[in-house]
């Protein structure tokens, strides 16, 4: 009885699923940008500019998305920065994004053994040379999984721009269960949409870390 | 006369009190091979390591072919480096590429050579070290130790250094593979590259090495021919370390 009504508020929700994709992409990759400039700021800058670097990360860590959602849209505005509530939320979920992907880049950075950078220097190449061809690489490598991590959790935690109302899967869900006055079909049905596309980011993810793995050496399998 | 391609003159270091270095002297001149002995804490590595500025000296002075690279470069340390080779202890070979790629990405990126030439030049140095075709596109986690050192002395001679530095090539090796490495260097030496040895290796350092110097707490405190040195030393601190290395072989 619920069922057959819910299925005429299915493409409801799925008006919902361009703007999920947006938030988790832009978000992941303001992310992934800020995150990686983070990361070398806190490995290779001068003392006081890393310890900025590091504070920064700690802080944005320490603070709920909710409250940096609405910091960014209800609060910038009192500074004369407004913005829309997608891109509110793209940023919103950015910021929280790069604190954890910068401590995932540094992480595989400072696992990348001194030896491989001295090998390069000794060979003539510049820091930036031995920073692009040596120290990269090896550190993309070992990011991947913790990378496409963030992504799941980003994806997931696109569903908290609903409370400044951007028409997200969830917004759609929720709506769609006020008329219906059925909070379980829609709900459950989001979760289904959310698992199908965590799954296949997983499963890409594999792909890339066997697809990238150096031969002869573990975790590549 | 040979011409100088290293001096080295009263080289300080010190690593917050302890003093490292205490004004290191020498040189070496083409086509020289010097072997550097001593007791693990001596400097050895530490003087390897200020000549290509890996770390940087407190004071004193360094010249390649002419040109001074401390204090004062007369040239980017990234172009001083490339005519001073590097052998490490424990290879360091670039993990990520095979060993084909790991001699030639120096010749392509560092020196911008054109990727068909780059690579007649590293297959050339890869055969120079009996690396053979079958172990061109293998990874380093793929290679025995013996093979990852003879593909990371390929990588240093494909860029046709002035000198190249070894710091204890051998002493990371399981003793079955220490021959196959020492007759690389063996053969690099009969084909007159000027090189500078750390190695405790006592029958290398007599078949390799034109001159023999000790060092001891940040100084060299003896030098002389290998017969010399190791058939007769004066020092008495020579004369323990000698012992001790034999006492180890014994």
């Amino acid at each position: 009885m619920f069922l057959s009504e819910f299925t005429n508020y299915i493409p409801v929700i799925l008006n919902g699923l361009p703007n999920t994709i947006i938030l988790a992409f832009g978000g992941f990759g303001i992310g992934l940008v800020f995150g990686t400039l983070l990361a070398f700021l806190e490995v290779y800058a001068p003392k006081p500019i890393a310890s900025a670097a590091s504070l920064i990360e700690e802080v944005i860590r320490g603070t709920p998305l909710l409250v940096i959602m609405f910091i960014v849209f209800f609060g910038l505005p009192e500074l004369g920065m407004s913005l829309d509530p997608v891109h509110a939320a793209i940023v919103s979920i950015g910021i929280r994004s790069l604190a954890y992907q910068s401590q995932i880049i540094r992480g595989a950075i400072s696992s990348i053994p001194a030896g491989q950078l001295e090998a390069a220097l000794s060979i003539g190449m510049t820091r930036g040379q031995a920073f692009l061809y040596v120290v990269v690489p090896q550190a993309f490598r070992i990011a991947i999984p913790g990378l496409v991590n963030q992504f799941t959790i980003d994806l997931k935690d696109t569903s908290i721009a609903y409370a400044i109302g951007v028409a997200e899967i969830f917004t759609q869900a929720i709506h769609v269960a006020q008329v219906i006055l059925d909070y379980l079909t829609p709900l459950v049905f989001i979760g289904l949409i959310y698992l199908v596309m965590t799954l296949t980011v997983s499963y890409i993810s594999e792909y890339l870390y066997r697809r990238y793995a150096i031969p002869g050496l573990g975790g590549g399998g | 006369m040979k011409d100088v391609v290293l001096r080295v003159e009263n080289l300080w270091k010190s690593y917050g009190t302890t003093e490292v270095l205490r004004g290191v002297e020498f040189e070496v001149r083409r086509g020289e091979v010097k072997v550097i002995m001593g007791p693990s804490g001596a400097g050895k590595s530490t003087l390897l390591r200020c000549i290509n500025l890996l770390v940087r000296p407190d004071k004193g002075r360094i010249e390649l072919e002419g040109d001074e690279v401390f204090p004062h470069p007369s040239k980017s340390i990234s172009s001083i480096r490339q005519k001073i080779g590097f052998v490490f202890q424990h290879f360091n070979l670039f993990m990520h590429l095979t060993a084909l790629d790991n001699v030639r990405i120096g010749l392509i990126k560092v020196k911008k050579m054109p990727k068909e030439e780059a690579t007649r030049k590293a297959i050339e140095a890869l055969e120079m070290v009996g690396i053979g075709k079958e172990l061109w596109h293998k990874y380093p986690a793929q290679l025995s130790g013996g093979q990852q050192q003879r593909v990371a002395i390929a990588r240093a001679i494909a860029m046709e250094p002035s000198i190249i530095l070894m710091d204890e090539p051998t002493s990371a090796l399981d003793p079955e593979l220490v021959g196959e490495v020492l007759r690389v260097i063996e053969k690099l030496a009969r084909n007159r590259t000027t090189m500078l040895i750390v190695t405790h290796e006592m029958g290398f350092a007599l078949r390799a090495a034109d001159e023999i110097m000790i060092m001891d707490n940040g100084v060299i405190v003896e030098r002389g021919s290998p017969e010399e040195i190791l058939r007769n030393p004066k020092h008495e601190r020579t004369k323990r370390f000698i012992n001790s290395i034999l006492g180890r072989v014994a």
